[in-house]
């Protein structure tokens, strides 16, 4: 949950990165923490597990600057995406501001998308959240491999898929690259002081 | 295609995926150029490529079950550990004693069960905490597996009276016991108390009255209830103090506040815990408006628990 201390005019938010395992979540903290060093507030923390998957969560602190005169920090988090982390993901979950849900482009992971966001939206049920209701982004990862032969879902499908209903902004991505990484985060940081701003008036 | 345009697909596929850490994925691509191979005598070098394939399925084999066979909560550096407290403590930080009591938990809940204890045998030693922080401690050993470890800590807590005061031991005794009956384990754990004095002292209504007025209650984490037999409405439990649960209904979920009145009963109560789902009856006893900080416009209400 956001704090704010509107007397030192300063905003602390947090965005979390979701979606299946091995979609690209942490590789687009990486991306950040490296494109982005100015604005990194400290060092990332990745507490992973064999074969370089995330065991618990990425933790990146990062600072957006001044906007309407408040200090605007935001803690960036990836949740574990392998299935049978299901209990870390919603305890990483708990208190989110802004969501980016990071789906895989590949055609073999498209249950595994389907699979992960009806997780999310069960476990921000859980939290008395409404999925159509918090600021969220979606992502297709991995757009590069197109150029590798490999098949990939078109982003209609994946809109078709995954959008249908929650009409998100979209941004094709390739985490590797770092294609799309800034412009999502950006997107997820704007709905997310809307939103913030709604709720707080934290702008006035 | 032709299958050996076919089969060349399926293993830059295969490669692909292993190249992501897609394990099963690539093992399937592999099956499946495999079983292709297999069905085409004709191929050249059909044998050298079957060779190939089945030892790329075999390695991956031994990776996927490297993978599964890795720890779930291996032991953590301090200062990730102290990050996990600073994170995942969610309380106003002017409740110190309820942002630590959380940050002990958030590294329990991480598997964290060795540094999660040190903290919980120093909030043992807050009278407050004390009798949370006992629970926690005897969690922890049978979280992690040390069921002998829990029933001697209780033990050792039982023959040093210093600490406790022996209503606080016989809830600790309850809710210990409550953990070995579930786990149909023929132990019966001594009381502070003696039985017969017990019995002599209190009837069988009042001892219903001490196990609902006390602290044996198991950490509720989530409840289900239906207020005047409206829709079901999930809360997450934000505190628990005994038999008396906090939770949070979001302001814009109109309908449950104006459900939700003090003083209501509530006959059905679902209570989730890290053990068990179980009913309950309960009471509103508060409803307040929240009106500063990050969940202004929200509503808490606290639910004491009063029979399970």
């Amino acid at each position: 949950m956001a704090i704010l201390n509107l007397k030192n005019r300063e905003i602390e938010c947090k965005i979390v990165y979701y979606g299946p395992g091995r979609s690209g979540k942490t590789t687009n903290l990486e991306h950040i923490f490296k494109a982005f060093q100015k604005h990194v507030k400290g060092e990332m923390v990745s507490i992973d597990t064999e074969g370089d998957r995330t065991l618990f969560f990425d933790f990146l602190p990062f600072g957006v600057g001044k906007i309407k005169g408040c200090d605007v920090r935001v803690q960036l988090y990836t949740v574990p995406g392998q299935v049978q982390y299901s209990s870390t993901r919603k305890l990483v979950l708990k208190g989110v501001d802004g969501l980016v849900f990071v789906a895989d482009s590949l055609e073999v992971r498209r249950k595994k998308n389907m699979i992960s966001l009806k997780d999310l939206q069960q476990n921000l049920k859980d939290y008395g959240t409404n999925i159509f209701e918090v600021p969220l982004v979606l992502q297709f990862n991995k757009r590069d491999l197109a150029e590798q032969g490999i098949p990939l879902m078109s982003t209609e499908d994946m809109e078709r898929d995954l959008n249908r209903q929650l009409k998100a902004p979209i941004f094709s991505a390739s985490a590797v690259s770092g294609d799309g990484v800034g412009q999502t985060l950006t997107e997820c940081l704007k709905l997310t002081l809307q939103s913030l701003q709604r709720q707080f008036n934290w702008a006035e | 295609m032709d299958t050996e345009s076919l089969i060349k697909s399926l293993l830059k596929e295969a490669e692909l995926y292993q190249s992501q850490g897609l394990l099963d994925d690539a093992k399937q691509k592999y099956d499946n150029a495999a079983a292709l191979i297999e069905k085409n005598p004709e191929l050249e070098n059909r044998q050298d490529l079957l060779d190939t394939v089945s030892e790329k399925i075999g390695a991956l084999g031994s990776d996927i079950d490297k993978v599964e066979k890795a720890s779930k909560s291996p032991e953590l550096s301090a200062k990730v550990q102290d990050l996990i407290k600073n994170l995942f403590a969610f309380s106003d930080e002017k409740d110190k004693d309820e942002t630590e009591l959380e940050g002990a938990i958030a590294l329990a809940k991480f598997g964290q069960f060795d540094a999660a204890l040190a903290e919980f045998n120093e909030l043992i030693k807050r009278d407050s905490l004390r009798v949370v922080a006992a629970k926690n401690i005897l969690r922890c050993h049978i979280a992690n597996a040390s069921l002998d470890d829990a029933v001697a800590q209780y033990g050792q807590w039982l023959s040093s009276d210093i600490v406790f005061s022996s209503q606080q031991l016989e809830s600790i005794r309850i809710f210990l016991q409550g953990i070995l009956d579930r786990k149909r384990i023929d132990k019966r754990l001594p009381s502070v108390v003696s039985s017969t004095h017990f019995e002599a002292v209190v009837t069988p209504s009042h001892v219903e009255e001490e196990i609902s007025e006390d602290e044996e209650f198991l950490d509720i984490t989530l409840i289900g209830i239906r207020p005047k037999a409206g829709r079901l409405i999930e809360l997450d439990v934000n505190f628990q103090r005994g038999n008396t649960i906090s939770v949070l209904i979001p302001g814009r979920d109109k309908d449950s506040i104006n459900r939700v009145e003090v003083g209501l009963k509530l006959d059905d109560v679902e209570c989730s815990s890290a053990f068990a789902v179980f009913m309950a009856s309960g009471t509103v006893i508060e409803k307040t408006r929240i009106d500063t900080g990050a969940k202004r416009g929200d509503y808490r209400v606290e639910i004491k628990i009063e029979s399970a």
